[in-house]
């Protein structure tokens, strides 16, 4: 079974229009979502749910009414998150690390650590294949921990089903929730534009693939936009021996198409559409081996 | 009053309605929140003028003090020491610093150094900006840390500018916390109406007032434009989609250098937002 | 001897997984005896660092042998500091891998077979 990740590093560059197309055209897989955090990919698959499980995070600290405002924590705590100004030892959620420190130094143990349900995640059946996609309660915590929730569903079900590839929607970004898409993975495709920043962050979201020794594909979407940048990540390419699988150009009909829910490759005038079917074409060599 | 410029996903043009807001008010503070990927300094140019290194404290371990005994390994909640055989293992990348350790192992065998997780850049950019930005050292996934770094430069009586990380979880609302208002950046797609919405649940949660740019309009169809209109939520700008404008933008160009027009149209909305920003 | 084995499910007839922090199950089988257990491996929940939590969780059980199908380095690091040996790239059945074991079928495994993770994620 091989897996494959499609990343960006930039948001908005048409990683998820891609994913679907993909999954539309290849056979006997598993589709994740693994951008917790904002999950587009079930809006073209438009799958139904079949079992949804309670994700619950990493701790935050709780304070209880035996708290005697010694002030132990607060000067313990190194993330600023408790704070004793109206006499009253209280905990920022947003600051809190989950540590266990304040927890350990009370002496009244009126602090404890509590898990806490921070999302959701979903097995769902679309008409292509089985999809694994979950929810991050909006401002939670740890959304790569829940990546690895969702891997872990999508390649249980994968060894036990006996599917031949699973393809990944990555996270944007280059922090935790991208490290969980890409850990173990067999193949990266990095979606960017030819614009400053998205060769920036491609530049950045290399160095994760680089690191996890993932075989890298590039693909430029919206190459014509500035054909000088597009140059600029060929050379890149080049010198990093990352495989350059296509370039996508401009076009509006992308747009339209993700309006009225459907898929790019179905619109037989659009080029974007008939681009993603041939770098499909170089990707289906790598999943399916043989 | 602080502004903050943030969006569900990345690309929607977040950077861009920031930037393109500084220039046009002129003087302010500009602050990139996206640590993990700055990318306003490629618009504003700033000339960098000091380097801050942001640390944290990790631990190291004495081998001659230490006896195994595994107190630290319990102790951390984030697998970042292991003990076996007689030695410990510290992994750095995991650590998060909370000094635990330290604090449990009663052989004393713990100590402290600093380690580098970051950089903040403080710089100049034409014609009245003070610039500040976060830079997160790649592998070391302290996002929350560098953005708390910059949480120390924000001043007083004076219009701040967030460029928000993208998304909706820890380090955006961490960005969005102390904020007045907020801008949330959309396209009109059905990608766009989900993060939006994302992101708007949020923003209530927080209590932080809103309103919406909707960027690349033209494409897609009307459906956040319609979301919006019902829920009597503020479209405080659409922005034409423009081949010329993204060729602009390719080149680390401002919409005001396309067109000058635009200093006036982001002068308004910073008046309509006055009127609306948290008390 | 005691040989933890990353395992899909439960007996010895499921599968060798691949993942060595990440499985559901670990097989702990003595060879002395012939009984095993099973335990579900908590590391999977584990917010980073599961193989090392694994590795942790398998000194504990007083294990002298690990099979599995890829060990990062930090998990390979800390079973190496405690003299465990491991035999990594297996696959088959909890049972066959077992029983080429006793017939000594097996090269240990020098290094790492995946880069490291790095990150909380
Ligand atoms: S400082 Fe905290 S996070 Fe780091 S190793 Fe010690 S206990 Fe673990
Ligand atoms: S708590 Fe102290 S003595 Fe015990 S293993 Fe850790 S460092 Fe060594």
């Amino acid at each position: 079974m091989k897996q494959i990740t499609i990343i960006s590093g930039k948001g908005g560059t048409g990683k998820t229009t891609i994913a679907s197309n993909f999954i539309k055209l290849a056979r006997d897989h598993i589709a994740v979502d693994s951008d917790v955090d904002a999950a587009n990919l079930h809006i073209l698959l438009d799958p139904k749910i079949k079992e949804t499980k309670d994700f619950i995070g990493g701790a935050v600290a709780e304070v209880s009414d035996e708290c005697t405002n010694c002030g132990e924590c607060e000067n313990l705590c190194r993330f600023e998150a408790i704070s004793n100004s109206s006499s009253d030892i209280k905990i920022d959620p947003i600051r809190c690390e989950g540590c266990g420190v304040c927890e350990y130094v009370c002496p009244v143990d009126a602090i404890k650590l509590e898990s806490n349900n921070q999302g959701y995640y979903y097995t769902s059946e679309s008409s292509f294949c089985t999809l694994v996609h979950a929810k991050l309660n909006p401002g939670a915590e740890n959304s790569g921990l829940l990546v690895t929730r969702v891997r872990n569903v999508a390649e249980d079900i994968a060894n036990n089903q006996n599917k031949k590839a699973i393809i990944i929607d990555g996270a944007p970004g280059i922090g935790c929730p991208v490290i969980s898409s890409l850990n173990g993975v067999d193949y990266a495709m990095i979606v960017t534009e030819p614009t400053l920043s998205g060769i920036g962050d491609f530049i950045k979201v290399f160095e994760v693939t680089k690191f996890f020794n993932i075989k890298t594909f590039a693909c430029v979407n919206k190459y014509d936009i500035n054909l000088n940048n597009t140059e600029k990540i060929y050379d890149f390419c080049l010198k990093n021996d990352i495989e350059l699988i296509g370039k996508i150009p401009y076009d509006d009909k992308v747009s339209i198409c993700l309006s009225n829910r459907k898929f790019i490759i179905d619109e037989p005038s659009s080029e974007a559409g008939k681009e993603i079917k041939k770098i499909w074409e170089k990707v289906k060599e790598y999943l399916y081996p043989n | 009053m602080i502004l903050s410029v943030a969006s569900g996903k990345g690309g929607t043009g977040k950077t861009t309605v920031a930037v393109n807001l500084a220039l046009s008010v002129g003087f302010c503070q500009f602050m990139d929140y996206d640590v993990e990927a700055p990318n306003a300094a490629f618009f504003l140019k700033p000339d960098i003028k000091h380097i801050q290194k942001v640390e944290m404290k990790h631990p190291y371990f004495l081998k001659e003090v230490c006896n195994a005994c595994g107190k630290c390994a319990e102790f951390c909640n984030f697998n970042a020491v292991a003990v076996a055989g007689d030695e410990v293992i510290f992994f750095p990348e995991l650590c998060h610093g909370c000094g635990g350790c330290l604090l449990v192992c009663p052989e004393g065998a713990v100590r402290e150094k600093d380690v580098e997780i970051g950089k903040i850049k403080k710089g100049f950019s034409k014609p009245g900006i003070n610039f500040y930005m976060g830079d997160l050292k790649p592998g070391y996934m302290r996002t929350i840390s560098v953005q708390a770094a910059l949480d120390k430069f924000i001043e007083k009586d004076i219009l701040i500018i967030i460029d928000c990380p993208p998304g909706t979880s820890c380090p955006m609302v961490f960005s969005v916390k102390d904020s007045d208002y907020c801008i949330l950046v959309t396209e009109p797609t059905p990608y766009g109406l989900n993060d939006l919405l994302i992101s708007i649940e949020v923003l209530k949660d927080m209590g932080i007032p809103y309103g919406v740019i909707i960027n690349r309009d033209g494409i897609g169809n009307d459906e956040v434009e319609n979301y919006c209109r019902k829920n009597n939520i503020k479209i405080l700008l659409k922005i034409p989609n423009d081949m010329e404008v993204a060729k602009y933008y390719s080149r680390g160009e401002s919409m005001l250098d396309y067109d000058i027009s635009w200093k006036g149209k982001f002068e308004n909305i910073l008046k309509e937002i006055k009127k609306d920003v948290r008390k | 001897m005691k040989v933890g084995i990353s395992s899909t499910g439960t007996s010895l007839e499921s599968n060798v997984d691949m993942r060595f922090g990440r499985c559901p199950y670990f097989i702990i089988y003595d060879t002395e005896s012939n009984d095993f257990e099973h335990i579900e491996n908590q590391s999977r929940q584990a917010m980073g660092g599961a193989g090392i939590q694994a590795a942790q969780m398998i000194i504990d059980k007083k294990v002298g042998v690990v099979i599995t199908g890829n060990v990062g380095p930090n998990a390979h690091r800390v079973l190496g500091s405690a003299n465990i040996k491991i035999y990594s790239g297996i696959t088959g059945t909890v049972k066959d891998a077992i029983e080429k074991l006793k017939k000594d079928e097996f090269k240990e495994t020098a290094g790492p077979d995946v880069p490291s993770h790095f990150g909380t994620g």
